[in-house]
């Protein structure tokens, strides 16, 4: 199964958490585990539609200086495996949070 | 079991299938026995599931686990004593464990594959090991994936880890000259796990996701361990093309979907990608391209096409031209007909497929005659191809499967009115008279059920030619015994007799007369000359208990059986002698070396002692030694091997035959 996991905050990225962070995508791509991942540039586009108006505004981040994002595709055996990862990778970015979906299809 | 329990048992669970490799490889480096590293590891998993619902989930579970199988690793040798400067270098080690020899780590990973992958070990054995140590399956979940028994399951590692620590493989990565073909052993395992998982071989799904997970992911991790192997990629490029139409393959009440009728949208891109991406990496190396390379060739050609019409064949049939020249498998050539039948029409690929018919290989391969029927289905044979699928349906496995070959079949226009009788109609009317004797019925039940498999239910009796039987003959039954062939064979005259007779008089022809009969060769064979049989017994390369026994057997009038069956507990308490054996002969002397110094147990004994999963009964087991009582079969296997020079048919001569060489 696989699950898509986005993340915002986190410490400030520094050498170090390059290091870590460089390692343990190696560590999930070698495990076969990674299949994609990326970064979010901190300020997305949102984009609404109601009746015919469709409207195109700057990302919800409110403090968009704290927010480094990201997303990660992973093929995993269970919910537990998904979470273990998402657990590993928190440990490497600090404070924040992670949204964990599973995807179907 | 409390929610919150079951939650960190299954947290355990996924750690340890995430982690279970590296630990085990990094225990068999300490304790140098794959067998007893699983045991270990396994034992720091139980702690863990001890310890963890109540203490809760460690904050580096992985290196917890690590850390306490390496406890029990050291703990272990400390128990026996040795390698004493050994351990006090791993516990130094241990201490300041770190992310030090990361890339000695992977190879350790990848020497746990070689050797759970390693040719000494039957193939369901290479797969039950390779799951458990690398994919960190318990039994359960390895019996249910391929729908053998738990039971099942255990005995085969145990098995594995007794023939493991038996032949004393090292923990290495296989000498030069040694790794292609230890390589090709894991790419193999890897690719029947994968495909297990793909096209189920039996059962009523068709895909059964976790083995091709599991796959994927050992072939992704031996791809970064052996980086430099084409063929690594090339399997992994196969794999992930293969499974990027997983979500395409089965239309909607599960029914296998043929690749031009797949929805190509529902392909995988991500996927295709990855597979893609392998493919080139496995093409940076020089080398002539090996099986796997040309294969995952093929599926990316295929993913190429944004539609089936788009498919570029002569690519495809150019690539299994050079697939046919590794890998000649029936399945290959048969896989390259369809492609020549795309690029040169069906009755080119039909005269592919025809040579292919008589390929024993393929006799109950269900694909030959789906293909055939698919064939003559083109080139406007409808009767014929319905035939071919309803034989197809009859092999499949599949349910799914069946079904949808049923579905071809029933699809065509059905055959010219009054085919006359066919043949399963005709053979159970035949089995179906009453002045069978039940032998002979069964006897004959098993003769026609297998032929009308093998040349469909619903073939009309009256199409069938005498070569055509033949032809089939030689394909279901090859290696029949001329007794086996010839009881065949005198079923089919009887049958082929009984229908020709009136009323019925169905076939035209004699269905047995291309048949030839088997010679059954009962002429006695030159006897062993007592000369020769002196000159044997002063072989060097022939054992004292070799000796002993042969000579028992041509001096005495004791059996086989009885001889083999002697206890040193028989023998006469005073000379040591067997009874009926004179006292003075060669072969008492011989058998009193032999026994010396054991006191009781079996006289003859096997050479090595029997696996733990296979402890023979106490009487047959030697109390001394530990080793069980000589088998019949590998009493006479010996014989044979050492009497092939002599015999002029180079079987070599039984043991009977030993016996009966004596003048009398």
């Amino acid at each position: 199964m696989r699950y898509l996991m986005t993340t915002k905050g986190g410490s400030e990225a520094d050498e170090k958490l390059f290091a870590e962070m460089g390692a343990f995508v190696e560590e999930m791509t070698k495990a076969g585990i990674l299949l994609a991942t990326g970064g979010l540039e901190p300020r997305g586009l949102v984009m609404t539609s109601e009746g015919d108006d469709i409207t195109v505004t700057d990302g919800p981040f409110l403090e968009a200086k704290d927010v480094v994002g990201g997303f990660a595709l992973v093929e995993v055996r269970s919910k537990e495996e998904a979470l273990e990862v998402a657990r590993r990778f928190r440990k490497i970015v600090g404070d924040g949070e992670s949204q964990i979906w599973q995807v179907f299809g | 079991m409390s929610v919150t329990a079951r939650d960190a048992h299954r947290a355990v669970d996924a750690v340890w299938k995430l982690e279970s490799a590296k630990i085990i490889a990094a225990l068999t480096r300490i304790v140098r026995e794959v067998g007893l590293a699983e045991e270990l590891a396994q034992d720091a998993l139980v702690a863990a599931l001890e310890q963890w619902p109540g203490q809760g989930v460690p904050d580096n579970p992985a290196a917890w686990l690590m850390t306490a199988a390496k406890r029990r690793a050291i703990d272990h040798l400390r128990r026996n004593e040795r390698l004493e400067r050994r351990q006090e270098q791993l516990a130094r080690e241990l201490e300041q464990d770190s992310d030090a020899g990361e890339t000695e780590a992977g190879d350790d990973v990848l020497r746990l594959m070689f050797v759970s992958c390693h040719p000494v070990l039957p193939t369901e054995e290479r797969v039950a090991m390779t799951l458990r140590l690398l994919g960190g399956l318990t039994a359960k979940e390895i019996a249910r994936a391929f729908l053998v028994s738990e039971q099942t399951v255990v005995q085969r590692v145990a098995r594995a880890k007794q023939t493991l620590a038996d032949a004393a493989i090292p923990f290495e990565l296989p000498p030069g000259a040694e790794l292609a073909d230890r390589l090709a052993s894991v790419l193999e395992v890897v690719y029947l796990i994968f495909n297990e998982g793909y096209s189920a071989t039996s059962g009523d799904d068709l895909i059964r996701p976790t083995l091709c997970l599991e796959a994927l992911r050992l072939g992704r991790l031996l791809a970064e361990l052996a980086p430099a192997e084409p063929e690594v990629h090339g399997l992994v490029a196969l794999m992930e093309i293969q499974a990027s139409r997983t979500a395409a393959r089965t239309g909607p009440s599960g029914e296998p979907l043929r690749l031009h009728e797949q929805n190509r949208g529902r392909w995988d891109p991500l996927l295709i990608r990855r597979g893609m991406a392998a493919l080139l990496r496995a093409r940076e190396h020089p080398r002539p391209p090996g099986p796997y390379v040309l294969q995952a060739a093929i599926a990316v050609t295929h993913a190429r096409a944004r539609t089936a019409e788009e498919t570029d064949w002569p690519q495809i049939a150019a690539l299994y031209d050079a697939l046919v020249q590794v890998l000649p498998t029936p399945v290959v050539r048969l896989n390259r007909a369809v492609a020549v039948g795309k690029v040169h029409g069906p009755e080119a690929a039909l005269a592919v497929v025809d040579e292919l018919t008589g390929d024993p290989a393929l006799k109950d391969y269900h694909l030959l005659p789906s293909v055939r029927a698919d064939l003559l289905a083109q080139l406007d044979r409808p009767a014929e191809a319905r035939t071919e699928f309803e034989r197809a349906a009859s092999l499949a496995r599949n349910t799914a499967e069946r079904t949808f070959l049923l579905n071809r079949a029933a699809a065509l226009p059905a055959s010219p009115p009054d085919p006359g009788v066919t043949l399963a109609e005709a053979a159970e009317a035949f089995l179906a008279r009453d002045d069978l004797t039940p032998a002979t019925r069964r006897s004959y039940t098993q003769t026609l059920h297998r032929l009308t498999r093998a040349l469909g239910a619903r073939t009309p009796l009256e199409s069938l030619t005498p070569d055509h039987v033949a032809r089939t003959f030689t394909t279901v039954w090859p290696d029949a015994s001329p007794k086996t062939w010839n009881r065949h064979r005198a079923a089919l005259r009887s049958f082929s007799t009984w229908a020709a007779a009136p009323p019925r008089a169905w076939p035209k022809t004699d269905l047995a007369s291309s048949l030839p009969r088997h010679h059954e060769s009962r002429a006695p064979r030159r006897p062993l000359h007592p000369d020769e049989f002196a000159r044997l017994l002063s072989r060097p390369d022939v054992s004292p208990r070799e000796r002993a026994l042969w000579s028992l057997l041509y001096e005495s009038s004791t059996t086989i059986a009885e001889a083999l069956a002697l206890d040193i507990e028989d023998l006469d308490p005073h000379t040591r002698t067997a009874p009926g054996l004179n006292r003075d002969s060669d072969t008492a002397d011989l058998l009193l070396s032999l026994v010396a110094p054991r006191t009781r147990g079996p006289v003859f004994l096997s050479d090595r002692r029997p696996a733990p999963s296979r402890t023979p009964s106490a009487a047959d087991l030697c109390p001394e030694t530990g080793r069980r009582r000589l088998s019949y079969e590998r009493a006479e296997y010996i014989f044979k091997q050492k009497t092939k020079h002599l015999d002029p048919s180079g079987h070599g001569y039984t043991l009977h035959q030993l016996r009966h060489a004596r003048p009398r």
